[in-house]
């Protein structure tokens, strides 16, 4: 370029243009095909389209926008794991950043490359009404309309979202083997502010506990770094939060929206880092809050699980005076007598239930309703009855030879086992049965195994498949780490015993189907495919039962029990107006529901109380 | 006299009648939302009193109510024709606050938008120069042009004008598969384009008529008046934020810093042409050297950033001059406070006041293009 | 120098002043209650020739403005950012104009926004507010949607009008 130059003619240039095509002229774009397909490009930020059966309602598109242009209104997906909701959004404030886009947690809200929008308000409608007008068109609620010409999409690798879980320190198999210590060692302090700051605080997860704990809320607090905050926001639904952030079955953390792009928020891990930063005296001062004052009222719990001790805190708190009937020596039933010390340590267990005693209820250990006490005698000085006393007898395969010595129950030995009672280990074992207490039992026998022989040797067997097995996955891994065998898709045939009678063995059989056409339990099998397991002890883990013996006939006869469970209301109101039930007895065993039921009944018999004067 | 009428008589003597005249929005010359009050005699401008506030977004103040990201879909708009830099400047002066450093390819796609973004405001202000001397054809053609550069920004960031591309660790998508022939092929025909730039106004004997003289300034004063960019080095002043305090990926790309002699309108638009080519070749660089790899740092959920407590300051030579962001953060999700340094302000604030009495009215707005005054960035 | 040695070079002089040096080329100084005047023409005659900004933050919980001045050499490629702390019931401080004349209007800004008095500026009529009435909008206890109802009548909570 020489500036010095000045040209008149240069200027003329501009007509070598004058045939060739514009580019600023851009509609309709199709003519163009810069990019693969006529139209936008790629990656283009236009209107955007939902797919609403994905869509779990979490808000967090809403949350993110900056314009607040998202309103979350009523979707027609209500499925278990979603809240209901859908984003609307109003494109007079929409600055089409794409952030909601970029944060969206099941990637079902996407962008399209349609930008053109056209509307003009009719002529009469001109004045009072265009406002309106105009909103109706430029308010709208993304659905699939655009889903076949996407632009602005955010697969997993661009996603705003924390995927990654911290992940939480724990002993390798060889470590946990050598005892029953705790081998989840907790988050630190930065892991669990780290951990809580991947929540996007949605409350998918709130819908979902069976206590509807205040998941996001308590989330926050430990992400605040204010643990006291958030062990308070626990106990307004959960007064057993040590033990549920140790084994509770974490419904929450499969429908956490986090889940469905990355590993769920560890919500049962940050619920017990919360707990365990606290002292007792500390969380005492959360718990005693006296909401109803005294009240002359009596309730009696039967049973001091979960649902018992739920019943019992919420029942103090309202000013009730209460009395818990426990038959085992120390309250805290399957949780004390089911659940191994390698996952709930008596400490974290008495802490939670010193808790709950320190509200002054009465307990009365070694107390067996029925034996040491009748129900008419408890009824006779109380005004109404709780009963949560779970399923406690284990359910036998009753296959031939079941019955000899060496065969056990689960439950049986788990308690002794936790009490640190003796039992006659054998160097190799064979377990009936595919859940969590199945495992429980496998590893606490490796452990003692471990111990007493120097290796493990447990085969476990049980009808499901691989991939079916009602345990938890990690409980299932682990087991395996810890040199558990497990023989899947087997159903067992009889005890094999040798020549002097005692154990020697199990013979199993293949499992092809569980259920029958109807959806019943009723195994197919198939006799030709023999496998046996050496073994000199077995175990049947295969389920729990309750016992009502001691309700008595006249009030069995009033009860309604469908397979083996108490027909309640949501309440767990009983057709016996002063008689209420839950937990196990009523849902099933799930700790967690347990504590719901107790909740819920503290509410149910506070309303019957009210409503007696 | 009703209110309406613009033109206000405000003085008189003898000789002459003196008005006050409202050089605004509605001027077809006047650059945005803004306006100069001028007292004027004929056609000579007495004395200037600056009107800004027009578009007054109150900016600063929202993007304390915003999270950290968010603010992302903010500050572009602080710039329009240039939006990049900002974008840039606020990442970069997070980064600094957090402590980290972007991947290599993070930078490289940083400062590829940046120059995109340079060229576009280029050409923009160009046209507009050509424009404000009646050359209307100079800017249709170089808004044509500007929009083959918009495609490719849709094409990597998803928007043509308000990119929101660059966030706090690095950026937000990696570059699309076939972009980086396509964009070579594209430097080569903005390349050949300059001959027609030149032909069409460079060469053109109105803007030497015009631009020659206007708003002369010397490399000392328009130190201590905070003039930067591409006017400073009009003057000769060799200074260059990409070179002095670098940020994405300049310190690993091969350039001068080019300056002009003359301090005039006419230099301030030849220094423009000249940056113009080096944008273009800078871009080929940064294309041609992209390393593999990351293109951000992963900082965690956006919802939930804190960002250390502290402040920073940090600047982006922008095609007007440095972009500064002073951020102040006190530990929270959301900003404490941002100050934002906008290029244009020195001109268009303070220097009008020396430099345009003594004008006459046609030449404000040569003056503004050649200063690259565009009000949004100070009255933002 | 890089800032290090400016940090180094600046308390020699100002002895008690908090004067760090920060990320690879910054330096902060905290300079409060002393002739802002004076240290700025200091450091400028170290070469500190670009004032990039004026500006303030409001530390309201510590009653105290913090006036700023982002100022930049050319020579040293280093970046000084004065923090100068005055009262928030009486904030008063001097003008830098004699330093920078376009200081001028980012002081007149900052008078706009915060209701810092820069003695000796001539001219610290609003800038970007037309008939502005209530207190300076960058403190931290104006309220937005306080503001918009109260002005303009909003009904929804964020200060719109639903
Ligand atoms: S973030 Fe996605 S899943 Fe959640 S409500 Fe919005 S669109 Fe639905
Ligand atoms: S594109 Fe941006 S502004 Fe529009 S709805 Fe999504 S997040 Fe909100
Ligand atoms: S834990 Fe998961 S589901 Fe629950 S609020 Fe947080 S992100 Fe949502």
């Amino acid at each position: 370029m020489n500036l010095g130059k000045k040209s008149f003619f240069s200027p003329f240039a501009f007509w070598a243009n004058a045939f060739k095509a514009p580019t600023t002229i851009r509609f309709p774009k199709e003519d163009l095909d810069f990019f693969e397909k006529p139209g936008a490009s790629p990656r283009y930020r236009g209107l955007h389209t939902n797919d609403i059966d994905k869509c779990i309602g979490c808000g967090t598109c809403s949350e993110i926008c900056p314009t607040d242009a998202i309103t979350m209104i009523e979707s027609e997906n209500k499925k278990e794991g979603t809240l209901g909701r859908k984003p609307q959004i109003d494109y007079g404030r929409c600055c089409f950043c794409g952030f909601c886009v970029d944060m969206c947690t099941t990637g079902s809200l996407q962008m399209s490359r349609v930008y053109l929008k056209n509307y003009a308000t009719p002529p009469d409608k001109i004045g009072d009404e265009e406002v309106e007008d105009i909103k109706k068109h430029f308010v709208l609620v993304p659905d699939e309309k655009f889903s076949d010409d996407l632009g602005y999409t955010t697969p997993d690798e661009y996603s705003w979202l924390d995927l990654e879980r911290v992940e939480m320190p724990q002993m390798d198999a060889e470590e946990r083997l050598q005892g029953f210590i705790e081998y989840v060692k907790g988050f630190t302090r930065e892991q669990a502010i780290k951990e809580a700051s991947r929540c996007v605080e949605c409350g998918v997860c709130t819908e979902t506990c069976p206590a509807h704990m205040r998941i996001p809320e308590y989330i926050h607090e430990i992400w605040e770094d204010d643990p006291y905050a958030s062990v308070d926001k626990m106990y307004t639904e959960n007064p057993l939060p040590g033990v549920c952030g140790r084994v509770c079955t974490h419904r929450c953390e499969t429908v956490c929206s986090i889940g469905h792009r990355g590993e769920p928020v560890a919500i049962r891990w940050l619920k017990r880092y919360a707990v365990d930063q606290l002292s007792i005296d500390k969380i005492k001062n959360i718990a005693h809050v006296f909401k109803g004052g005294k009240k002359e009222k009596h309730v009696s719990i039967i049973g001091s699980g979960p649902s018992g001790l739920t019943c019992a805190y919420y029942l103090s708190v309202m000013g009730y005076k209460i009395t818990i009937y426990e038959a085992k020596p120390l309250a805290g039933g399957i949780m004390r007598y089911g659940i191994p010390n390698y996952r709930l340590p008596d400490e974290a267990l008495d802490k939670d239930i010193d808790v709950i005693l320190s509200m002054g209820v009465e307990i009365k250990t070694n107390t067996e309703v029925g034996r040491d006490i009748t129900i008419e005698e408890i009824k006779k000085n109380s005004d109404a009855v709780f009963i949560g006393t779970g399923f406690m007898e284990s359910r036998s395969t009753k296959i031939k030879n079941v019955d000899r010595p060496g065969c056990y129950r689960a439950l049986d030995l788990l308690a002794k086992i936790s009490r640190g009672e003796k039992i006659e280990l054998k160097e190799k074992v064979v377990i009936i049965g595919g859940g969590n207490v199945a495992f429980d039992i496998g590893r606490s026998i490796a452990r003692l195994q471990k111990a007493e022989f120097g290796k493990v040797g447990v085969t476990l067997t049980c009808l499901e498949k691989r991939d079916e097995m009602l345990a938890d996955e990690e409980e299932i891994i682990e087991g395996q780490e810890e040199g558990l065998v497990i023989k899947p898709g087997r159903s067992p045939k009889e005890v094999l015993l040798d020549e002097n009678g005692n154990v020697r063995g199990l013979r199993t059989v293949k499992c092809v189907k569980i259920f029958d056409d109807q959806g019943r339990f009723n195994p197919t099998v198939d006799e030709s495919d023999v496998e046996d397991y050496e073994g000199y002890m077995v175990v049947e883990a295969i389920g729990q039962a309750p016992n009502y013996d001691y309700l008595g006939k006249d009030i069995l006869d009033k009860l309604e029990i469908v397979r083996g469970k108490i027909l309640t209301d949501e309440y767990g109101r009983t057709p016996i107006e002063w008689l209420f039930a839950g937990g196990d007895i009523v849902h099933g065993p799930d700790i967690i529901h347990g504590v719901a039921d107790g909740h819920r009944a503290a509410q149910a018999i506070d309303e019957y109380l009210m409503n007696q004067k | 006299m009703s209110d309406w009428v613009e033109i206000t008589k405000i003085g008189e003597t003898d000789k002459y009648e003196t008005y006050e005249y409202f050089f605004g929005p509605n001027h077809p010359g006047m650059h945005g939302n803004f306006a100069y009050v001028v007292d004027v005699v004929g056609s000579t401008i007495q004395k200037v009193r600056v009107s800004a506030g027009l578009l007054h977004r109150g900016f600063e103040k929202l993007m304390e109510q915003n999270l950290w990201f968010q603010n992302i879909s903010l500050i572009p708009r602080i710039c329009v024709p240039d939006p990049d830099p900002n974008e840039a400047a606020y990442c970069t002066a997070c980064e600094k606050l957090l402590g980290i450093e972007i991947p290599d390819r993070g930078k490289f796609l940083r400062s590829l938008a940046l120059e995109m973004s340079r060229l576009t405001s280029f050409l923009m202000g160009m046209g507009a120069l050509g424009a404000m001397m009646g050359l209307y054809s100079v800017m249709y053609r170089m808004m044509d042009e500007r929009d083959n550069i918009l495609v490719f920004f849709e094409w990597l960031t998803g928007a043509r004008i308000y990119h929101m591309y660059s966030i706090p660790g690095g950026v937000r998508r990696d570059i699309p598969e076939g972009f980086k022939e396509k964009m070579l092929k594209l430097m080569d025909d903005l390349e050949y384009n300059l001959r027609e730039w030149d032909r069409l106004l460079f060469e053109n004997p109105v803007i030497h008529k015009r631009l020659k003289g206007i708003g002369t300034i010397d490399p000392v004063h328009a130190v201590e008046v905070g003039i930067t960019g591409p006017s400073l080095r009009a003057t000769g002043y060799k200074a260059d934020v990409r070179k002095d305090d670098p940020y994405a990926a300049y310190p690993y790309l091969d350039f001068d810093i080019i300056t002009t002699e003359g301090g005039d309108a006419l230099a301030r638009a030849v220094q423009i042409r000249k940056e113009y080519e080096q944008t273009i070749n800078l871009i080929r660089q940064i294309l041609k050297r992209m390393p593999g790899g990351d293109f951000k740092v992963y900082l965690g959920n956006p919802l939930k950033l804190r960002i250390p407590a502290g402040d920073a300051y940090a600047r982006v030579e922008s095609s007007k001059g440095e972009f500064g962001y002073y951020i102040v953060s006190d530990g929270g999700i959301r900003p404490y406070r941002i100050s934002v340094r906008g290029p244009s302000l020195p001109a268009g604030l303070y220097l009008c006041n020396e430099h345009l009495p003594g004008m006459r009215i046609d030449d404000i707005a040569i003056w503004m293009a050649s200063f690259a005054v565009c009000p949004p960035d100070f009255d933002r | 120098m890089n800032n290090n040695d400016i940090a180094e070079k600046i308390k020699a002089v100002y002895k008690d002043l908090e004067v760090k040096p920060k990320y690879s080329n910054q330096v902060e100084i905290r300079a409060d209650g002393i002739d802002i005047v004076g240290l700025l023409a200091f450091i400028k005659s170290l070469g500190f020739e670009h004032l990039s900004n004026v500006t303030c933050v409001d530390w309201i919980k510590e009653k105290r403005f913090d006036v700023i001045y982002n100022v930049w050499s050319y020579t040293h490629k280093v970046h000084i950012t004065v923090k100068s702390g005055i009262d928030r019931d009486n904030p008063e401080i001097p003008t830098v104009m004699s330093l920078w004349p376009q200081a001028q209007v980012y002081e007149r800004e900052t008078h706009e926004m915060f209701g810092v008095k820069f003695l000796g500026n001539p001219d610290l009529s609003p800038l970007f507010l037309h008939n502005w009435k209530d207190i300076p909008p960058l403190r931290k206890d104006f309220d937005t949607v306080e503001y918009s109802k109260r002005a303009y009548g909003a009904s929804s909570p964020e200060g719109g009008n639903e």
